[in-house]
């Protein structure tokens, strides 16, 4: 059954210490899907995508990640991870930096294409710790997706940036989800969750809700969509200390 | 200037310290252990140079100066024959012997005595005693020769070195692999730490990349910069300071290699135990001032108080001084055991820490 999802996350729970960031979450993602993360901030959104790409070990409940348990380190050449920094090395050159992510997945090759994808390739010269904020995003985003990873997590790519580049942005993504690629977006901002396909909705470690964005609105009971996550989440338990 | 906003700065910086536990131990912990590893150094000394004796004189003064050599409190002394002093000195069981000539007697009557003093001579702090004490050994001679002035005019000769071997030469066998092993230290341990703190090492434990790969690869790009910076001290110290150097060049090089790899490692490994590069920095005082201290740079390890003996036996920058010094005053090559030993304690020590900062890295992100 897992091979019809790319992500399946079976009754996850991660505690640190006596504080659970997680609780019995259930997920599925399938192929080719962007699913959106939603939830404050400190809701559990990081925990889970660092379970995913087995930074974190599960302490209850199983995440299978193409078909294969993680962690897994044969998996990670087929996932790409955007951390919630832009975490690149400001020493280096935009086109450094981006190929050295290519290198270590093998994927050398990848390069140009990806720089072009992100409109970056005219600025690839440029050393990291010169660049805006918006550009360092970009590049980040480039580090992410240059070996055409099957599955791309993204940890809140747009925060930070310009209404402008988050349009750009959500471009890329639905290009590369249109190429196959399935795709994991974590955000807080609301209006991004209508770009979708399906969202899930974490609050104190826990999914409160989880479909298409018309059905969090139904779920919800309101046509506004962060009014339809603040009646769920209110009609929530706070979070149980372990 | 508002006293308010200057207490306000003053009352942050304090409450930070609050929070910062560590920083504040060391601040307290730090100079007791430097300060008083240091007293302990110098004043608990266990032993005083152990200096041969070999005395042919056949007429009685010999004896004489024989007898206020053993009861000087500056050396400890042995009688020997002469023909054994030079492998004694050789083999580290004396740093001195003395010969006192069949003509000795004749010669304290002439007026003017030539004992020979051999010297070990690679340590020159520990010439000054057994010189010291023989000028004392000839002035209660000329006490014992009635109305005479004896004048005293010692042959000395070195195993190792020379007269002209002064302070630098014995130092800078040490410290050419010191700075070495310091500064690139310092390096790697602030740049692993950059890796933590800018997020990438986040990024590459989520890359197919294996924790070893990672340790074995930022081993050989600093290696890369070391044996550079290896490169540049040696030529300066021998071909400007003209430091005393009878070694191989390639093998001096050869064993700064062996520290720089060391102290990329050490770097690795260390750098898992701080959260900022303000608590790398830390690691300095902590960890590398007391291997300086101890490891026989400064003070040699057979001087030392027995207890700090087995500590500086387990420091293996004592073994990487040992090998320089061998190296660069003794013309050591690889067919002496303790060059092999010297070499292959440096060489484990880096496999030990290559698989720590290995294992490290697993646990931290885990």
């Amino acid at each position: 059954m897992g091979d019809s999802y790319a992500v399946d996350v079976q009754e996850v729970s991660k505690s640190f210490g006596a504080f659970k960031a997680l609780n019995g979450v259930t997920l599925r993602v399938r192929q080719g899907e962007i699913y959106g993360l939603l939830g404050p901030n400190g809701a559990g959104k990081t925990t889970l995508i660092r379970m995913i790409c087995g930074l974190l070990e599960a302490h209850g409940g199983t995440v299978t990640v193409l078909g294969q348990r993680m962690p897994n380190v044969a998996v990670l050449r087929h996932i790409g991870y955007m951390t919630q920094q832009a975490a690149l090395y400001p020493a280096l050159s935009v086109e450094e930096n981006v190929d050295f992510f290519a290198a270590i997945n093998g994927a050398e090759s990848g390069v140009k294409e990806a720089l072009e994808l992100v409109q970056l390739y005219d600025r690839r010269k440029s050393v990291v710790s010169t660049l805006s904020g918006g550009l360092r995003q970009r590049c980040s985003l480039a580090c992410a997706l240059v070996h055409r990873p099957e599955l791309l997590l993204l940890d809140e790519p747009t925060v930070g940036i310009d209404p402008q580049l988050r349009v750009q942005f959500w471009e890329y993504f639905r290009r590369m989800a249109a190429e196959g690629t399935t795709l994991i977006v974590s955000s807080h901002v609301m209006d991004e969750a209508d770009r979708c396909q399906r969202l899930g909705l974490i609050q104190y470690g826990r999914l409160l809700a989880e479909g298409s964005p018309a059905d969090i609105r139904a779920q919800g009971g309101s046509q506004n969509l962060e009014e339809a996550f603040l009646a769920l989440a209110a009609a929530t338990p706070r979070r149980a200390e372990s | 200037m508002s006293g308010h906003r200057i207490r306000a700065i003053t009352r942050r910086l304090l409450q930070g310290f609050r929070r910062d536990r560590r920083t504040l131990a060391l601040l307290f912990v730090a100079p007791i252990v430097i300060l008083g590893l240091l007293g302990y150094l110098m004043r608990g000394s266990s032993s005083s140079p152990s200096v041969g004796i070999a005395n042919q004189d056949s007429g009685p003064l010999g004896a004489v100066v024989a007898k206020t050599l053993r009861h000087s409190s500056h050396i400890t002394t042995s009688d020997i024959n002469a023909s054994d002093g030079d492998p004694k000195l050789r083999d580290g069981s004396l740093v001195a012997y003395v010969v006192l000539p069949s003509d000795f007697s004749s010669q304290a009557q002439a007026g003017t005595v030539a004992p020979e003093v051999h010297l070990e001579g690679s340590q020159p702090g520990e010439d000054a005693p057994v010189l010291q004490a023989l000028q004392q050994a000839m002035t209660s001679l000329a006490s014992q020769v009635a109305g005479r002035n004896v004048s005293f005019q010692p042959q000395v000769k070195y195993l190792y070195g020379g007269a002209n071997y002064d302070t630098l030469d014995y130092f800078g066998a040490a410290f050419v692999g010191l700075v070495v092993f310091f500064l690139v230290f310092v390096i790697t341990i602030v740049s692993f730490l950059n890796e933590r703190s800018q997020g990438t090492l986040e990024r590459l434990m989520a890359s197919p990349l294996r924790r070893g790969e990672i340790v074995l690869g930022y081993m050989l790009g600093f290696t890369v910069i070391a044996l550079v910076q290896a490169a540049e001290v040696l030529i300066f110290s021998l071909a400007i300071l003209r430091i005393h150097n009878q070694g191989n060049v390639l093998l001096i090089f050869g064993m700064e290699a062996l520290m720089a790899i060391a102290a990329v490692n050490l770097g690795i490994f260390l750098s898992m135990f701080a959260r900022s590069e303000f608590q790398a920095v830390q690691f300095i005082p902590l960890v590398v001032v007391p291997q300086i201290l101890l490891s026989g740079i400064i003070f040699p390890v057979s001087t030392e108080p027995s207890a700090l003996q087995y500590l500086s036996n387990v420091l293996p920058l004592t073994y990487a001084v040992n090998g320089m010094r061998d190296i660069m005053v003794k013309d050591a090559d690889l067919t002496w055991s303790s060059l092999q030993l010297d070499a292959a304690v440096v060489a484990g020590f880096c496999v030990v820490l290559i698989a720590a900062g290995t294992a490290t890295l697993r646990r931290r992100l885990a």
